[in-house]
């Protein structure tokens, strides 16, 4: 039937006049739980259904969405989207050119053991309770939080170049973290990563794999030590991110300045543009020789992981540097044209049936090296090692950055010594990753993911995940 | 669409009705917005679009405290809302109960607000036209575009079992215009209830003249500056005080700026900054997430931080009235600040930089974000146009720096206050009513390369 819904809809744009049309019938159910300082804070249980309609016409884009269930409902929506189009195409001076695309019937289901919306309420609050009671036992505790969020996601996409699509996406995700007060200062820690945990494109058997409980104890006492550590001090001297922090870096400093849309300028009124433009791709050295960094919608359990982007194309793997070089960038079938690229990358997509599709970053991982955190430690003399991330920001070229973890460990002639707090260093994207020199092993390496990424005006929400394991930066600013 | 606001009473009110629980809270939110993103080619990303959000918030209770969930959907359909009920009933159900929890507010009289009928009105065509306007006046500057032109109307309703009825309206029109040069960028950007408050011509002049005057900025020596901040920069530093500063639950958790500093006076006298929804240059709903009416609450006043703001859970905690600053319930946000509002002062613009020796205006700051909680140390960058002021008047733009901070500081060093109030936003949510301020011993530490 939903299927026939978008059928339905890009056949009335057609019959009005569209030169093309595509429409996503979305329904999603999720369920949000949340135990702070012993109490349920959050059961939640929001569902969201409805239709977005994307339709070309003059080479101009128009885009009509609601939570209609029936023909009359899709067919008047065609017609708003029509309408949006043809009232915009005389203020476009060119027309917007769509890379070729042959499509047709596919499903696509991300694979699991165990369907979490079959776990029964009960198991899945004890779960909680037990992560959350693991982090008593410190009076300086203010709060305490276990919290756990399962989506599922349907699309049936339909196309006027045939596409005729169904995803099943299942995304599930946990995490623990508690802050102390005392001296003055606050302090968080987190497991296994900061703002809700480590989700993945997975089924219940990923949050029954967190540990939880088994680190909550481990968090509490770092918490409380923050509060008595001295912060960490400014200067220069080699880093050495984790992988829960390093997943941002490679977040906020290689994919968004790879997406193409805003290299061309088309995202600069609110998130920004990049420093990384076309003249540079196949030739910019990135990063040093050892840095790898690849792009894959096809990665097990990554937050992107799909069949197809909503353009309906298919899901792929590529590098966005390779071997320090600038090789290529997230595109859609709109943008592949401006830099000769005859396909899209697949990486098009939209918050549900409410907002039209924009590029996104994709799952974009760091490749392993070759080396074990106790080497790469005992290796460094004066350093810091940051673990978790607690605050970021970047210029909107994403070059100059600052960020800040939840806890450092000082480094001191190959050994891991005191705890530094609110651990905060400074630098340039190319600079940052040209001074990695030891990343660690497969080991080491996992996905993190990122379920809360921002972009477009008016601002969409979107997921993926990043690999990594750590790694080291030589000779970083710290600062105060 | 229609915002069929008797159906969104009526639905809100079977619910309540159909009963199973303690006691049942229904919120019906109702927009409709039509936007128009734009570039160097013209319109990009059009949408018109409506959305119905039914939240369901049930309350099961027992003799040590309720059980609560929530649940939701997209429709005002009753086989949906129900179902949506029906959940929320069965999550409760298993819920521990919560011994903290107040009891949902009565019966309350807020004042009825209206959908601007010119905001409703204004369509793709005049949108169009405001887009060529933007693409004419950079292409004659060589300046390439990006904004958005956004209308967006909402109606929210909330109904709960224990009496509680209220519904109000919001409209909301923005305009933002970006233009860059190979350089560097200007910006311009307008927010308003009523478009026909929108000056698009001003927008427009304001982006092109900024991004002509910062085509070949010079690189600046980070440090401390004195500053004069338009308002679209002094509300990225003010945001952060509504996220995560003048809540009830940062203050009783211990990471507010507010703990330890409530009361004394340590600002300057001048300043008044105030959370108040009804404020007469931008009204917001004069209701809460959970329908309680807001109050004005003064949050800095001579010289002073006042108490947080609070909602129903947290007021009964700290044992004081409930200031109206509810999110949605549940969350585990707390209570909010969201209708900031600084009091003008009596300064033009040239009286504000009168008298700085050596000092920069800055236009925006992008991506700010908080380093710690207690002092509200923020870092961010600065962002289409910032300039040099030397001898009191802007003699050079200079390349972006990023500044590393404390809100506390930044308040205690204003030196002066502009006199002209205007409504703006940041990256991130939230917008907030400001004048210009200049702010001493501002610091950066660290700037890029354009």
């Amino acid at each position: 039937m939903d299927m026939k819904l978008a059928q339905a809809a890009v056949e009335s744009a057609l019959a009005a006049g569209a030169d093309y049309a595509d429409a996503r019938v979305n329904h999603t159910v999720h369920e949000e739980l949340c135990i702070q300082n012993g109490e349920v804070a959050a059961a939640e249980s929001p569902e969201d259904s409805g239709v977005g309609i994307r339709v070309m016409k003059g080479g101009c884009w128009g885009f009509a969405a609601a939570s209609v269930d029936d023909e009359a409902g899709v067919r008047e929506l065609a017609r708003r989207a029509l309408r949006v189009a043809a009232e915009l195409a005389p203020a476009r001076s060119e027309p917007i050119r769509l890379a070729p695309l042959t499509a047709g019937s596919s499903t696509w289901e991300t694979p699991y053991e165990l369907d979490p919306f079959e776990v029964s309420l009960t198991d899945k609050l004890e779960l909680l309770h037990t992560a959350e009671a693991s982090m008593s036992g410190a009076e300086e505790t203010v709060v305490k939080t276990a919290e756990m969020s399962c989506r599922r996601e349907e699309q049936w996409m339909a196309s006027s170049d045939g596409a005729e699509l169904y995803q099943n996406l299942l995304r599930c995700g946990a995490g623990i973290s508690t802050t102390a007060a005392k001296n003055g200062t606050a302090q968080r820690r987190s497991y296994p990563a900061s703002f809700g945990g480590n989700p993945r494109s997975a089924g219940f058997e990923h949050i029954q794999g967190l540990a939880l409980a088994a680190n909550g104890e481990r968090i509490r006492d770092e918490s409380v030590q923050l509060c008595e550590a001295e912060p960490c001090p400014a200067g220069e001297r080699d880093l050495i991110l984790m992988g829960n922090q390093l997943m941002l870096q490679i977040h906020e400093s290689v994919g968004h300045p790879n997406e193409l849309d805003r290299v061309f300028g088309h995202e600069v009124d609110l998130a920004g543009s990049s420093f990384a433009t076309t003249e540079k791709l196949g030739s910019f050295q990135y990063g040093s020789d050892i840095v790898n960094l690849v792009a894959d919608s096809t990665i097990p359990g990554g937050l992107d992981t799909r069949g197809f982007d909503d353009d309906g194309v298919p899901s792929q793997r590529w590098h966005v540097v390779e071997k320090g070089v600038f090789k290529g960038y997230h595109t859609s079938r709109e943008w592949a044209d401006r830099i000769g690229e005859e396909t899209s990358r697949g990486t098009n997509r939209a918050e549900g049936w409410y907002n039209p599709p924009i590029i996104r970053i994709t799952n974009l991982s760091l490749m392993p090296g070759e080396w074990e955190l106790d080497d790469l430690i005992a290796d460094t003399e004066d350093g810091v090692l940051l673990d978790t991330v607690k605050m970021w920001s970047i210029d909107q070229r994403r070059l100059n950055f600052q960020f800040t973890s939840e806890i450092g460990w000082e480094i001191k002639n190959g050994k891991k010594t005191r705890i530094l707090r609110d651990p905060t260093y400074q630098g340039t994207t190319p600079e940052f990753w040209r001074s990695c020199d030891a990343i660690c092993n497969q080991s080491h390496w996992n996905l993190w993911g990122v379920a809360n990424c921002g972009k477009g005006n008016p601002m969409q929400v979107a997921e993926m995940s990043h690999g990594a394991s750590p790694a080291r930066f030589r000779k970083m600013t710290f600062v105060r | 669409m229609k915002m069929d606001r008797e159906l969104a009473l009526r639905e809100a009110k079977r619910l309540c009705d159909e009963g199973g629980a303690s006691e049942i809270e229904v919120s019906v939110h109702q927009a409709s917005e039509a936007f128009v993103r734009f570039g160097d080619t013209g319109p990009t990303q059009n949408a018109d679009r409506d959305r119905v959000d039914v939240s369901v918030r049930v309350r099961l209770q027992e003799a040590d405290g309720y059980r609560e969930a929530s649940a939701s959907c997209t429709s005002l359909d009753p086989a949906k809302t129900s179902g949506a009920l029906r959940r929320a009933r069965k999550l409760a159900s298993v819920s521990e109960p919560n011994p903290e929890l107040a009891p949902m507010g009565g019966a309350v009289e807020v004042e009825q607000t209206e959908l601007s009928e010119a905001t409703a009105a204004h369509g793709f065509e005049s949108k169009g036209a405001w887009v060529r306007q933007a693409l004419a006046a950079c292409r004659v500057a060589d300046l390439q575009p990006a904004g958005l032109i956004s209308t967006h109307g909402a109606v929210r309703t909330i109904v709960n079992s224990n009496g509680r009825e209220v519904q109000g309206a919001t409209s909301r029109a923005g305009f933002a215009l970006t233009a860059l040069s190979s350089g560097g960028e200007g910006w311009g950007g307008g927010i308003a209830s009523d478009v026909e408050a929108l000056d698009p011509e001003q927008v427009i002049e304001r982006a092109v003249r900024k991004a002509s005057a910062n085509r070949t900025p010079r690189a600046l020596e980070p440090g401390d500056y004195t500053v004069v901040l338009e308002p679209a920069a002094v509300s990225s530093l003010l945001l952060f005080g509504s996220y995560y500063g003048f809540g009830a639950r940062e203050v009783m958790e211990q990471s507010s700026f507010l703990c330890g500093r409530q009361g004394e006076k340590l600002f300057p006298e001048e300043l008044l900054l105030v959370d108040d929804a009804r404020n007469a240059i931008y009204p917001r709903l004069p209701f809460d997430g959970e329908g309680n009416p807001k109050q004005r609450v003064e949050l800095l006043a001579k010289g002073a931080l006042g108490n947080p703001v609070t909602d129903l859970n947290y007021a009964r905690k700290l044992g004081v009235p409930c200031s109206g600053h509810s999110l949605s319930q549940p969350n585990t946000h707390g209570p909010m600040a969201g209708n900031l509002v600084l009091a003008t002062g009596d300064k033009s613009r040239e009286e504000l930089m009168a008298g700085i020796e050596r000092g920069l205006l800055i236009t925006q700051f992008h991506y700010t974000n908080m380093i710690e909680p207690r002092d509200l140390t923020l870092t961010g960058m600065t962002r289409n146009g910032t300039f040099l002021i030397e001898n009191g008047e802007v003699t050079d733009s200079v390349k972006n720096l990023r500044f590393t901070q404390s809100l506390v500081k930044t308040l205690q060093n204003v030196s002066g206050i502009g006199a002209t109030p205007e409504v703006t936003g940041a990256l991130f949510d939230g917008e907030i009513v400001t004048p210009w301020l200049r702010v001493e011993g501002f610091r950066f530490t660290s700037s890029s390369d354009f």
